[in-house]
């Protein structure tokens, strides 16, 4: 470098100047206190520029945190028209890129059209915050005291981009303090706001709960049924006044219900299990309990229970409504009852009802009927289903009931038969009612009841009363027994004494053949008198069931009379017969006709058995009544009959006598009305009484006679 | 009604017969001479014992079943008269009953009809032998 003497003046003024701008760069930092590093690089650059005369200053602040922008060029006025920003930076980037990072460099170099020369200063420790560049045309630059003025400029520059970085620094934490302060607040604030707003929510939510519970109070207290209130665990919370009006009871009492006798101990096991189940489930319960009244009387309620829920579906609390059913329970209690009993009358009686639309067809039966039918409950009734099961020979019988029900409105009445799926058969009498209703449609309602058990009846008692009458034929057999053996062995007693007799006559010497004789004429006379008797009882013993045959009562009653003598005879009875000459034959069983006979002689017989101050007269009179039938009565002298027990005489087993079985009237009857006869008994106007039957005369022979 | 065949003296014995029954009344009176008694029928008790011929009566030939006063009858009534009349029991009912009881108040024999001679014979001889 070439060292241009000067002169002194401008020397003295050139460093006089020098030291103006050194006061003024170390006045620099009071400048900067709080400055931001874009004001502290405009102030140095412009400074720089005005101090050293130069054509432009470069600053470069790369490392600064908020130095934007981080490179700015500075061209002095004068020299704007010659170097272009953009060429200079251009020029420091190639400059100052190929060297190391030096502290202090210099340099030659055309920017431009222009040769300028360089000088480039650091900021900071190679160059840790940036760099300063100034350039000027001289060729002198820099000279020392502008070397001097650029460090210590660019010293000043970086102590107070330091601080303002520090500053920077300390401002943008604090900045992000209360940025985050801010938004904290912010939040804060919001969610105070939002919790404001719930709370407001939430009071005029509990306001409009509790005007709806008001209302819900005032509905309750007032609806025409009793309210309770439970928790969601079925604790009894609230009632309306009028539970507590007719339970009688305070809130505190009812809510033990499940321990007390406010439900009625029958229903408590039941109900219990139902409500227990509800709770755990949340389904609504529905039940019907009785509960007790103030005054101890229990009526029947139907309890309903619904949960209320939440919005999201949670039970809050459980609202149960009983409404009062009593009457109507009763009233189905009644009607239940009347069904029943209707029912089971309908089971009892073997009868069924049914309902007949005939245009419609609509066939409405009774479970009885059903029954009766055989056929499934649920079954649809219809004619053809009926036909099913009547009895094939009495379809006709169905065809004539139903054109006979279509073609107009009566009543009428059938008997027939079912034919059931087990080949039984069934006997049903069937009534019906034909009515028109209000509408002027056709029903029949009526009744069929099955009569089986009565038609077998009266086979059975056909059968039995044949049977009785046999047993009473045997049995009046047995009790003859006596006076049988009497009349036969009497007459052989008699023969056998006589052929011995006979015999030891004859085996005298001389024999005494007239008194032989004598004996042996009363042999035979006792031999047919043991054979007549033979032949009577024959007639007794041989047949068995009823035959038809013409009978000649008269002699059907000697024969009896004459079996019977010798008991008359021990009992001391008088006989007299007034037996009508030329009686018609009559048409029967003519051992059974004498049964009768029999029986009513035994009867006047043994009525008089213990007579003493009369005679013991026995009357037998047979007679014509008219021209178609006979009578055959018994009057007896007896100790007549009870007026009270007049109408018990014909029942069976009903007696007088101690050693009676009390059949015979009973059996004597049935036979007499078998064969289209009557059989009654009358008091006498003297002492005892008079059994009567009549009975037709065989139609061909009464007119002849 | 009653009858006799009596034997003139004391050496046939009189034997009563009371029946009701007309054909033991005619048949039995023969049968008892050809034995050699004498006899006197009778149709009832109270015809027997109303008669005068109780006290020489040996045996009685007695029917049970008759109208009015029956053979028990008459033997309980002789018993009470303290009469002991040796009694034959003759009957057409054939029951063993009867005759036991018959037998258990005195009665020398008890017979059903029809009985042979030597039956009613044997029983006189036994009612005889007794007396």
């Amino acid at each position: 470098m070439t060292v241009q003497l000067e002169h002194p003046a401008d020397e003295i003024k050139r460093l006089q100047r020098c030291i103006n701008d050194l006061v003024s760069l170390l006045a620099l930092p009071a400048m900067w206190n709080g400055s931001k590093p874009s004001d502290i690089v405009h102030t140095l650059r412009d400074s720089l520029l005005r101090m050293l005369d130069l054509d432009f200053v470069y600053v470069s602040l790369p490392n600064l945190v908020d130095a934007a922008p981080s490179e700015t060029v500075r061209v002095a006025q004068s020299r704007e028209h010659m170097f272009r920003p953009q060429e200079i930076s251009a020029f420091i980037h190639r400059w100052l890129g190929d060297a190391p990072q030096k502290s202090f460099l210099q340099e030659r170099g055309i920017i431009g059209d222009e040769e300028v020369s360089l000088v480039s200063w650091p900021l900071g420790v190679q160059r840790g915050i940036g760099v300063i560049v100034a350039g000027s045309h001289r060729t002198d630059f820099p000279r020392d005291t502008e070397t001097l003025l650029l460090s210590i400029a660019a010293n000043q520059a970086l102590t107070g981009l330091q601080e303002a970085r520090l500053l920077s620094e300390q401002k943008h934490v604090a900045d992000e303090l209360d940025q985050s302060v801010a938004q904290r607040t912010a939040e804060l604030a919001a969610t105070n706001e939002l919790l404001r707003n719930e709370v407001d929510e939430r009071r005029r939510a509990e306001e409009a709960l509790v005007a709806t519970q008001r209302n819900a109070r005032l509905i309750v207290d007032r609806i025409p049924g009793l309210v309770a209130l439970l928790t969601k665990t079925g604790q009894v919370e609230l009632v309306n006044p009028q539970l507590v009006e007719y339970c009688g009871r305070p809130l505190e009492e009812l809510k033990s219900w499940g321990t007390s006798d406010t439900v009625h101990a029958d229903d408590l096991p039941r109900i219990g299990q139902i409500f227990a189940q509800s709770i755990a489930s949340g389904d609504p319960y529905d039940f019907e309990a009785r509960l007790r009244r103030f005054d101890g009387a229990y009526r029947w309620f139907q309890v309903r229970g619904l949960p209320v829920r939440d919005a999201d579906g949670r039970i809050l609390r459980w609202c149960s409504l009983l409404t009062d059913i009593d009457e109507r329970k009763r009233a189905e209690d009644a009607l239940k009852r009347s069904e029943a009993f209707l029912a089971e009358g309908q089971r009892l009686s073997r009868v069924g009802s049914f309902s007949w639309r005939v245009e419609t067809g609509e066939i409405t039966w009774s479970d009885e009927l059903y029954r009766i039918f055989g056929f499934e409950r649920d079954v649809p009734v219809t004619l053809e289903l009926i036909g099913s099961r009547v009895h094939p020979e009495d379809i006709p019988l169905l065809h004539d009931m139903v054109e006979k029900a279509q073609a107009a409105v009566g009543d009428f009445e059938y008997e027939h038969r079912l034919l059931m799926p087990d080949h039984s058969v069934k006997y049903l009498h069937f009534i019906a009612q034909g009515i028109r209703g209000h509408d002027g449609r056709l029903e029949y309602v009526g009744a069929v009841q099955d009569v089986t058990q009565r038609q077998y009846s009266e086979e059975a008692l056909a059968k039995a009363r044949s049977e009785l009458a046999n047993v009473a034929r045997i049995t009046s057999l047995s009790m003859l027994t006596a006076s049988i053996a009497h009349e036969v062995n009497q007459p052989l007693s008699g023969i056998v004494t006589n052929a011995s007799t006979c015999l030891r006559m004859l085996t005298l010497d001389p024999p005494n053949v007239d008194g032989a004789r004598e004996t042996a004429r009363r042999t035979i006379r006792d031999g047919n008198r043991a054979s007549d008797v033979i032949t009577r009882l024959r007639a007794l013993f041989s047949r068995k069931d009823a035959i038809v045959e013409r009978v000649d009562l008269n002699d059907a009653a000697k024969e009896v009379i004459a079996l019977s003598l010798s008991e008359f005879q021990r009992n001391r009875v008088i006989l007299r017969c007034e037996l009508a000459d030329g009686l018609p034959v009559v048409t029967g069983d003519r051992v059974q006709l004498q049964q009768v006979i029999l029986n009513l002689l035994r009867n006047g017989s043994d009525a008089m058995s213990t007579v003493d101050d009369r005679p013991r007269e026995l009357v037998i009179r047979s007679e014509r009544d008219g021209d178609d039938r006979a009578i055959f009565s018994v009057k007896d002298a007896g100790i007549g009959i009870d007026p009270q027990t007049i109408d018990k005489l014909f029942q069976a087993f009903f007696t007088t006598k101690n050693d009676g079985m009390g059949i015979g009237l009973s059996v004597s009857r049935s036979i007499i009305e078998q064969h289209q006869g009557r059989l009654w008994a009358t008091r006498n106007d003297g002492p005892g009484a008079t059994f009567s039957f009549a009975i037709p005369f065989t139609a061909d022979t009464a007119s002849n006679t | 009604m009653n009858s006799s065949k009596e034997k003139i003296g004391g050496e046939h014995p009189l034997v009563a017969i009371v029946d009701d029954d007309e054909s033991v009344r005619e048949s039995l009176p023969d049968l008892l001479g050809e034995f050699g008694f004498a006899t006197h029928s009778f149709a009832s008790a109270e015809e027997f014992l109303t008669s005068d011929c109780l006290a020489q009566t040996k045996c009685l030939v007695l029917d049970v079943a008759m109208p009015g006063m029956t053979g028990f009858d008459l033997q309980r009534e002789l018993k009470l008269r303290g009469c002991g009349i040796p009694i034959i029991f003759i009957s057409a009912q054939k029951d063993e009953i009867i005759r036991r009881r018959a037998l258990q108040q005195g009665a020398v024999e008890f017979l059903f009809k029809p009985f042979s001679d030597t039956a009613l014979l044997h029983a006189l001889n036994t009612a005889l032998r007794v007396t």
